[in-house]
């Protein structure tokens, strides 16, 4: 950790308010914090501290948020916010698929504007994915309504891998899983970070034993547990 | 009876009318359901407005002039505007501009093509044909622009999980809205639709009626009232498409994030 010229993504003084019942609360108070590139970073705290918040903030999905971001050394405000999140990729707790199948869900992104140029992954590129994670007896074309909650959240996990982000922001990634579904998305996290990209992930129900730093958020500020 | 073989209503028959409101009222203290004096109000109401929309109607098609006419257009325009965020709780502050712009574009368009085109008016503002068909095709397609404004910022809101993620995965706000967009626009046209498909055999439309009532030969009455369908659908498709596409992004910062309940802070403008 700290700033060093792999750095990929930094935070400098991130701050952030939410209204409370005597007035704004800061729920972020001054934010320091690199993800350099094989990071796998654990953040903790207690329930509505502001993790979710920091998340949000750091792909730029939070507004009203103040201090300073860089993406490999290039400011925010260079960078537009939907090319930023191509690069600083959320998966937010609550996994959301979008109406149609598995193979609509996971080629996505690829519907989007900002990725027209590129290729969408092809249906054995697919396959090998959804076996990767546990998931080889799911059809492409099952219909997202039949997963369970547990393959849901692999699935939008994977969406957001396939897109090749630089960073990775997990929300309580496994808070839906079964040990051994758990460990894979461990193992994929894993891989990801040793392939040169970040992880950030708010843990609540498991420690994630590849995470090379801990740190904790209450009161809006952030302090390193263990590295 | 008139001239062109209408019976006439008169002040006595008219009054007679209000039978039916005293029926409805005894009703409503019967079994208590307390809607005597909404009904009391709304008959009053009627009343008046009605009667002084005919004292007004006499008046300017006597005395008829094309500012008279896109005054009383204005009116009818912004009233209905007025409607269409008031039927929509989800609805950001500060559309009224909007909502307004929607209903003057799909107003005056339909209303001076249809008088123009097919009803082939004599003088352009003539009031006898140009404020009826006004009415009608503002009052119609207000229920359908504002049936969109309310879906389009309800699903919205429903959808907020799912237009996170897609934002998360770089999607622009039309791109995230757009789900949403259709489903407005559906709901929004859907009445119409339906009014279109059963008009004839399940009930024979109002002003077919009305005109018949009046003493038109039905063939006539029907000619008009073909048109008049076909305009009002017209008018609540560019209405209900130019509101939800002017008014959608309202809830989206500059930086393409929903902005969902949680979000809205008072007094804080978003980045």
């Amino acid at each position: 950790m700290g700033v060093s010229e792999t750095a990929l993504l930094s935070a400098r003084d991130l701050r952030a308010e939410r209204p409370g019942d005597d007035g704004p609360v800061a729920v972020l108070a001054g934010i320091d914090l690199t993800l350099n590139a094989g990071d796998v970073v654990e953040l903790a705290g207690p329930s509505g501290a502001g993790k979710t918040t920091l998340l949000l903030a750091l792909a730029r999905l939070l507004p009203g948020v103040t201090g300073d971001l860089h993406l490999v050394g290039v400011a925010a405000r260079d960078i537009p916010a939907a090319r930023w999140r191509t690069r600083v990729a959320l998966l937010p707790q609550r996994a959301t698929l979008v109406p149609g199948t598995v193979a609509t869900n996971l080629r996505l992104p690829w519907e989007l504007q900002v990725r027209s140029q590129d290729e969408a992954p092809g249906d054995g590129a697919l396959r090998d994915a959804l076996t990767d994670v546990g998931l080889g007896g799911v059809s492409l074309d099952r219909d997202a309504s039949r997963l369970s909650v547990g393959q849901a959240s692999r699935i939008a996990l994977l969406r957001v891998l396939l897109t090749q982000p630089s960073v990775l922001l997990l929300d309580e990634p496994d808070a839906s899983l079964d040990d051994a579904s758990a460990a894979q998305v461990a193992r994929k996290t894993a891989a990801f970070a040793a392939a040169g990209g970040a992880v950030l992930r708010i843990s609540h129900v498991r420690a994630d034993a590849a995470a090379c730093a801990r740190y904790r958020l209450e009161h809006g500020l952030l302090t390193q547990v263990s590295a | 009876m008139s001239a062109d073989g209408a019976i006439v209503i008169g002040w006595w028959e008219l009054a007679l009318a209000m039978l039916f409101v005293l029926v409805t009222g005894g009703l409503s203290i019967a079994m208590s359901l307390k809607l005597e004096k909404d009904l009391a109000i709304a008959t009053v109401r009627t009343y008046v407005q009605l009667m002084a929309l005919g004292f007004v109607l006499r008046w300017v098609f006597a005395n008829q002039t094309w500012y008279i006419v896109i005054a009383l257009m204005l009116v009818m325009i912004t009233a209905a505007a007025r409607v269409v965020l008031k039927r929509a709780p989800d609805a950001p502050p500060g559309l009224f501009g909007n909502a307004a712009l929607s209903m003057a574009l799909t107003g005056f368009t339909v209303t001076f093509a249809v008088t123009a085109l097919v009803v082939r008016v004599p003088t352009w503002y003539e009031a006898r044909y140009v404020l009826p068909i006004a009415g009608m095709v503002v009052g119609n397609s207000m229920t359908g622009i504002a049936l969109a404004v309310e879906r389009v910022f309800s699903d919205m809101e429903s959808r907020r999980d799912e237009m996170l993620a897609m934002t998360a995965l770089g999607a622009t706000a039309w791109e995230a809205a757009r789900p949403s967009v259709r489903t407005a626009l559906t709901a929004g046209m859907m009445p119409t639709i339906n009014s279109m498909a059963a008009a004839g055999v399940v009930f024979i439309p109002g002003m077919m009626t009305g005109q018949i009532l009046a003493g038109a030969d039905p063939l006539e009455a029907t000619k008009y009232q073909i048109v008049v369908m076909l305009m009002i659908s017209a008018a609540t498709a560019i209405g209900a498409i130019s509101a939800v596409m002017l008014m959608y992004r309202k809830r989206f910062t500059d930086e393409g994030v929903y902005l969902e309940k949680g979000l809205r802070i008072q007094g804080r403008k978003p980045k």
